[in-house]
């Protein structure tokens, strides 16, 4: 069960449009989109300093937010 | 006259122990609020309470005060009188 945490979306761009055209739109999709009901005795980071580092206490629910924008 | 004081790493790495373990103590407590019955996490929270609680209180033997309104005891004279304050630290 793995999914993608980035999906991506390509906007029409009209030939009349006077602006540089955005060509990729990218939006986040985190794991808890696709957990549902969170089950119990999920493995957790070994210690509380990763756990605050990663943002959560449960790497199934870790999703990494790169700092680029849109590009793919 | 540069700057006057700064404190020593243990006083951060003590800093950070705290806010980790304060970090998974409100994940689990969030957990829990949907998982009322799951008694291993329980466990788990409880223990990492207790540890939140002895860090706190070693830290504060050695660096004064951590929190205020109640939450932390003073030695003489008030020890809210000097840097750095939270924000600055």
């Amino acid at each position: 069960m793995s999914h993608t945490n980035k999906k991506y979306w390509y906007p029409y761009v009209s030939p009349y449009d006077p602006c540089k055209p955005i060509t990729v739109k990218s939006y986040p999709t985190p794991p808890q989109l696709y957990m549902g009901f969170q089950p119990p005795n999920l493995a957790q980071f070994e210690t509380p300093k990763q756990a605050l580092f990663h943002g959560t206490l449960w790497p199934a629910l870790y999703s990494k937010y790169d700092k680029r924008g849109d590009e793919t | 006259m540069s700057h006057t004081k700064t404190m020593p790493p243990e006083y951060y790495a003590q800093l950070e122990q705290i806010q980790a373990i304060d970090f998974v103590i409100v994940e689990l407590n969030l957990y829990l609020d949907t998982h009322p019955h799951d008694y291993q996490a329980i466990q788990q929270y409880n223990q990492c309470t207790y540890e939140s609680k002895r860090l706190k209180k070693q830290f504060e033997k050695q660096f004064g005060p951590l929190m205020h309104f109640g939450r932390s005891y003073s030695n003489y004279p008030w020890n809210w009188d000097d840097t750095p304050w939270p924000w600055q630290v």
